[in-house]
């Protein structure tokens, strides 16, 4: 039994953490615990941060405005470098009560700030029109002035933007895809603001300090031909890394300079002495390397501050902490320079410092996804080195402890596993997720390492990957992938597949109808229907069509994209950080990464899947209902057809996520399908695509624009999440238990997903609860390891859910709860038992 | 023992639960039996009690298509339908083993408990998740119903499960003469056992049994060194008194030498009222029955355990939820 197993962990420094390793806050109480941390400094600085109103901030793009018309005779790049220049010198800055670790977004905690150059007019849409401190969720609370400031530079933007000049390259058949007319694909997320989805080589930064980043700039310009066209041009690369460089050394050492100046007005000496380490600290980063962990994580966070400063892409990760942080911890324990339990309130500090961290998104997205926060703040820890050893030591455990302490969505934890992972850094890990706030994910180091290696890394180079943002495989450093360019609507295929490449709502009441179907036309191209269709194999053939013209469209959108980004938004600052920028003369933007990806996303597999074997079992196996009947049930959304639909929800019609090779093959067939269109062909920055199988929440959106589907999808539900099974109104289609579900998506080749997959898990606290719900689950997991799954995240399913699912009761059909002798389905319990296992608390025992 | 028309065995099961973690060691695949020879008040799988394949009816997942009365030999006779639509399917004598209307049923809103299925239908099931047992120590769980009354069938499926090296359970009352007891249990690596009452005219009472022979098989089984989880639905004003649990721990001390593996006091819940009703019956409590608050029976439970462990020395735990000790 694995679960005997106990491995001695790092017997160097014990004990692991301040914490026990086993340590259990409880399953399924989430956050809901006044002051989680042992430190009184961080439960004051929690309700300090959770207490200010979200707010945006218009300092950064009124100098940005200004610098890009001062400085619009200089190439693109020096322009930025001068605008990073002018901001670093002139915007405001503060230091907070009890902060021990400095720096802003250029823009106080909770405030975003805003980024002209990718988009404005929405901007102005939303505060003219939208007010955002009437939101639901994702409230803003906007001064005046501020959208004023923004009122006042729309005009100058005209034209002017990332936005515009990719939108302006598509062509008609491009654009009637896009998110602007009927969002085949969703292309939206690089064009509306910065890219994002990278992690800097922070080993680098800390060990040479921006001063020896400078003298790899200046031996590299050295080299250069003053006569050569390319080398000009690489000149002007240096002089823009140079100027960046200068203003990130800047920006630190003005709040070293604060520091000093509050120090000496500070009467307590306790927070005298504070701020003047806090001084120290930034007077030694600002160009020198961190000699200490403090050091470390000061430059860590206030670096990857300025890489959102520069530019506002999500999913800006921090990288591997136990692998990055640990040699600067190690130092602190044998010098005793600072204390174990010191670390560990600096670790909670840090991701404080993540959570105040705003981008401000418009209604649509928000709509879609709740993103008052900064999004994608990821960092892993766990895992092995470049020879395949274990790298787990105090920091991974340290790391695990400070989530349960503050309980923030940020950062977005990541805990890498693989076959020698230590017992007990799985059951912290797994006790973490117990507490149900959703964090950690897991990984399994094996499909990801292979995926890694099947766009071109070596072994060596692949293990030693973070998850990017939500789950994509990246290499810190040394890869520049766009994770995330787009998401493709899978479910919208099946539709276009069998109606002639129309939409299943086709009417007059579309904007396009005098475009599309009103001139005798359709949305793609005409690849047959289910009314003339003779065998399942021509609907297959049909989806193979839609499959190919549609990623065509979405690859040329995101490349055009691409083009406008590198063309008006370089990034200098960035490529300080990112390897082989500097070797090769080039910014980052344009291809100066070693590794160069774009990532799309196949959202629904699990829909388009249950669609095509729904037509295949009913229509072509079964004979119960001719294709045409199918169409027409599509069309009428069901109404009349009731039979049909519940038929095709049932359990007699075969589906994907029941360890059942009938249905299992039609989602391999669909994730076959988008990878063999999408994988390896070149992006414009340099490098190859690689699909990706997640949804995140875009589920929702690309349910919100397509008709019923043959799955029993009702118009506009949500499409299936992620790489997990359907569930429609009706019910949800697996109905084995997660060990079914588990070997469904593992039978998936998951290391072809080169951009990576999720798959979402829902367990109630009470089927988690003790050492026996705690084992399983890790037993559950390794199972799914060894099978090749390549991740997985967890809801511990709370009060909040059970309520709902009180309700909605069809929605929950796969809820496992933990009753006495065993674990039964909630929707199947009284009423009054739903009741009583909602009145559960932490710990209970049965 | 049941055959079908090929003279192939088969066993009549209801349901066939994945990853269940609370009965036995490590991760298990549990398959309910049907049928049943106590008929316990609290019970809340009314649907293994008959030994043959039964109507259930979930009138709110009926779509009002008509094909139950289509296909029904009787015209639909047996199928009742008030103002709200489908209410209830009375099975008369004609209806034998027809099930015409269930398997027609788009949305399963008339459906069958109980499947017949041979042992190699079974083992493919079982199967599925061997991977997930080597890596738990885990295994498969015969429950039900009472595995017993199939106990020919379940012999059968247990030396298969051997011959597999898969882990076996039995979770049963053990209300049968011995030699069908160890017809069973000799290929069951853990017997999970009920014993609900001390008092045998109370137990026949709330049963329908007495419990003599539970408890000579209880004692049966301990001597033969079998490892057996011993178990007691703890149930409001029947047996939740220290009197009462108190008879118990004297037993295990002293006829089973406190040879158990371990000791559960399952809290009583108030479920399967949604089954009785697809079945057209009540809960024998009654269907307004209200159970105690969960503060009272909670701190009851820990007394009781507390109780057994100190004064009885008994492995006693409250739930299924606490670890086995490995065996």
């Amino acid at each position: 039994m694995s679960t005997a197993a106990t491995t001695a962990v790092n017997k160097s420094t014990e004990p692991l953490a301040i914490e026990p390793f086993d340590k259990e806050w409880g399953v399924g109480i989430s956050g809901l615990t006044e002051n989680p941390s042992p430190f009184p400094r961080i439960n004051r600085m929690l309700k300090w941060v959770k207490s200010i109103d979200s707010t945006a901030d218009s300092q950064r793009a009124l100098i940005v405005t200004e610098c890009d018309q001062k400085y619009a005779m200089y190439p693109q790049n020096i322009k930025w470098a001068m605008t990073l220049k002018e901001l670093y010198e002139r915007v405001d800055i503060h230091i907070w009560p009890d902060e021990l670790i400095v720096g802003e977004l250029c823009a106080p905690p909770n405030s975003a700030p805003i980024y002209p150059e990718f988009a404005i007019d929405w901007l102005v849409d939303e505060f003219k029109n939208r007010p955002m401190d009437q939101r639901k969720n994702d409230r803003y609370v906007v001064s005046q002035q501020v959208q004023d400031d923004v009122f006042n530079m729309q005009d100058y933007w005209k034209g002017k933007t990332v936005s515009e000049a990719a939108i302006a390259s598509y062509t008609e058949d491009e654009l009637k895809g896009s998110h602007l007319q009927k969002c085949v694909v969703l292309e939206s997320l690089f064009l509306y603001a910065g890219v994002g989805h990278f992690t800097a080589n922070y080993e680098r930064l800390l060990k040479l300090g921006f001063g020896g980043i400078r003298r790899e700039i200046e031996e590299a310009a050295a080299k250069l031909d003053p006569t050569d066209p390319d080398d000009i041009k690489r000149a002007e690369f240096y002089k823009a890394e140079l100027i960046t460089q200068e203003a990130a050394s800047t920006y630190i050492r003005r709040y070293g300079e604060l520091a000093a100046k509050m120090a000496k007005e500070e009467q307590d000496p306790v927070r005298k002495a504070e701020l003047e380490r806090v001084s120290s600290n930034c007077l030694q980063v600002a160009e020198g390397p961190a000699r200490d962990f403090w050091e470390a994580v000061q430059l860590w966070h206030i670096a990857t501050n300025m890489i959102i400063i520069e530019s506002n892409g999500h999913s800006v990760t921090y990288g591997r902490f136990d692998r990055i942080f640990y040699p600067y911890y190690k130092h602190d324990m044998e010098t005793g320079n600072l204390s174990r339990e010191q670390c560990q309130e600096l670790i909670e500090h840090s991701f404080i410092k993540m959570h105040e961290l705003r981008k401000i998104r418009d209604t649509a997205a928000i709509t879609f996804s709740s993103g008052t926060i900064m999004g994608g703040t990821a960092l892993d820890v766990g895992g092995v080195d470049q020879n395949g050893n274990d790298i787990t030591n105090d920091l991974s455990y340290m790391v695990l402890d400070a989530h349960a302490h503050t309980r923030l969505p940020n950062p977005w934890m990541g805990v890498r596993l693989h076959e020698n992972s230590p017992w007990e850094f799985k059951v912290k890990t797994f006790n973490v997720i117990r507490i149900g706030t959703g964090e950690p994910k897991i990984f399994n180091d094996g499909p990801m390492i292979q995926a890694l290696m099947n766009y071109g890394k070596d072994v060596e180079t692949a293990r030693d990957y973070v998850g990017v943002g939500c789950v994509e495989p990246s290499i810190p450093g040394k890869t520049y992938g766009w994770h995330d360019s787009a998401s493709f609507n899978l479910a919208k295929m099946t539709q276009l597949a069998i109606n002639h490449g129309r939409c299943i709502d086709c009417s007059s009441q579309c904007p396009r109808y005098a475009k599309c179907a009103g001139a005798g036309g359709s949305l793609g191209p005409d690849t047959g229907g289910l009314d003339t269709f003779q065998s399942f194999d021509e609907v297959k053939e049909s989806f193979e069509k839609q499959m190919k013209y549609w990623c065509d469209k979405m690859i040329s959108m995101v490349n055009k994209i691409d083009m406008a980004q590198q063309r008006l938004k370089p990034l200098p600052y960035l490529s300080l950080l990112i390897d082989n920028c500097i070797e090769k003369g080039k910014d980052v933007t344009a291809g100066g990464a070693l590794y160069n990806h774009s990532g799309p996303q196949g959202v629904g597999i699990g829909t388009a899947a249950d669609s095509l074997i729904a037509i295949k079992q009913v229509i072509f196996d079964e004979k119960k209902v001719t294709g045409q009947e199918m169409l027409d049930a599509l069309k009428a959304n069901w109404k009349g057809y009731e039979k049909l639909y519940a038929y095709v929800n049932g359990d007699r019609v075969h589906h994907y996520g029941n360890d059942d090779d009938y249905a299992d093959e039609q989602a391999k067939f669909v994730m076959a399908t988008y990878c063999a269109n999408v994988e390896h062909r070149p992006t414009a920055h340099g490098g190859e695509f690689m699909p990706g199988v997640f949804s995140v929440t875009n589920n929702v959106m690309h349910g919100s624009v397509a008709a019923a589907t043959p799955d029993g999808r009702k118009a506009y539900e949500p499409v299936s999440d992620c790489i997990g099974p359907v569930h429609t109104e009706c019910c949800s289609h697996d109905h084995r238990g997660p060990t079914a579900v588990a070997n469904s998506v593992a039978k998936l080749d998951h290391a072809r997903i080169g951009n990576g997959i999720i798959l979402n898990w829902k367990f109630s606290p009470s089927t988690l609860t003790g050492v026996t719900g705690r084992d399983n689950l890790i037993n559950l997991m390794d199972v799914y390891f060894k099978h090749d799954g390549m991740q997985s995240q967890f809801s511990v399913v709370g009060r909040e859910t059970m309520l709902d699912a009180q309700k909605h009761p069809e929605k929950y059909q796969d809820l496992l709860v933990r009753i006495a002798g065993y674990s039964a389905y909630f929707v199947e319990l009284s009423t009054e038992l739903q009741n009583d296992l909602i009145g559960r608390t932490e710990l209970s025992f049965d | 023992m049941y055959r079908d028309e090929n003279g192939q065995p088969y066993g009549l099961v209801t349901n066939i639960q994945k990853y269940t973690i609370h009965d036995g060691p490590g991760i298990r695949t549990e398959i309910f039996f049907k049928g049943c020879n106590l008929h316990c008040l609290w019970c809340s799988n009314p649907e293994t009690i008959e030994p043959r394949r039964q109507i259930g009816v979930y009138p709110k997942k009926c779509v009002g298509c008509g094909s139950c009365v289509e296909v029904c030999p009787q015209q639909g006779a047996p199928i009742v339908f008030g103002p709200g639509g489908l209410e209830a399917v009375r099975m008369t004598d004609a209806c034998r083993d027809c099930f015409k209307c269930a398997e027609e049923c788009p949305g399963r809103a008339i459906m069958v408990w109980g499947e017949k299925m041979t042992v190699p239908q079974l083992m493919a099931v079982i199967e599925e998740d061997r991977s997930y047992y080597e890596s738990s120590g885990g295994g498969v769980t015969l429950s039900g119903g009472e595995v017993l009354v199939q106990a020919e069938f379940a012999a059968l499926l247990l030396q298969e499960c051997k011959k597999a090296g898969i882990h076996t359970c039995v979770e049963s009352a053990l209300n049968f003469p011995p030699e069908t007891v160890d017809a069973v249990m000799q290929h069951a690596d853990l017997v999970i056992a009920d014993l609900k009452h001390m008092d045998g005219e109370k137990h026949r009472q709330a049963t329908g049994a007495g419990n003599e022979r539970i408890l000579q098989n209880l004692k049966r089984l301990t001597e033969q060194g079998k490892s057996l989880v011993l178990r007691t639905p703890v149930i409001p004003e029947f047996n939740d008194s220290m009197e009462d649990m108190a008879a118990i721990g004297a037993f295990v001390r002293d006829e089973l030498k406190g040879r158990l593996v371990q000791y559960q006091l399952l809290p009583y819940r108030k479920m399967g009222t949604e089954k009785h009703a697809t079945l057209g019956q009540h809960y024998p409590l009654g269907d307004d029955y209200v159970p105690p608050e969960r503060e009272v029976w909670e701190a009851n439970l820990k007394r009781l355990v507390a109780m057994l462990k100190e004064e009885y020395g008994l492995p006693a735990c409250a739930g299924s939820g606490e670890k086995l000790p490995e065996l």
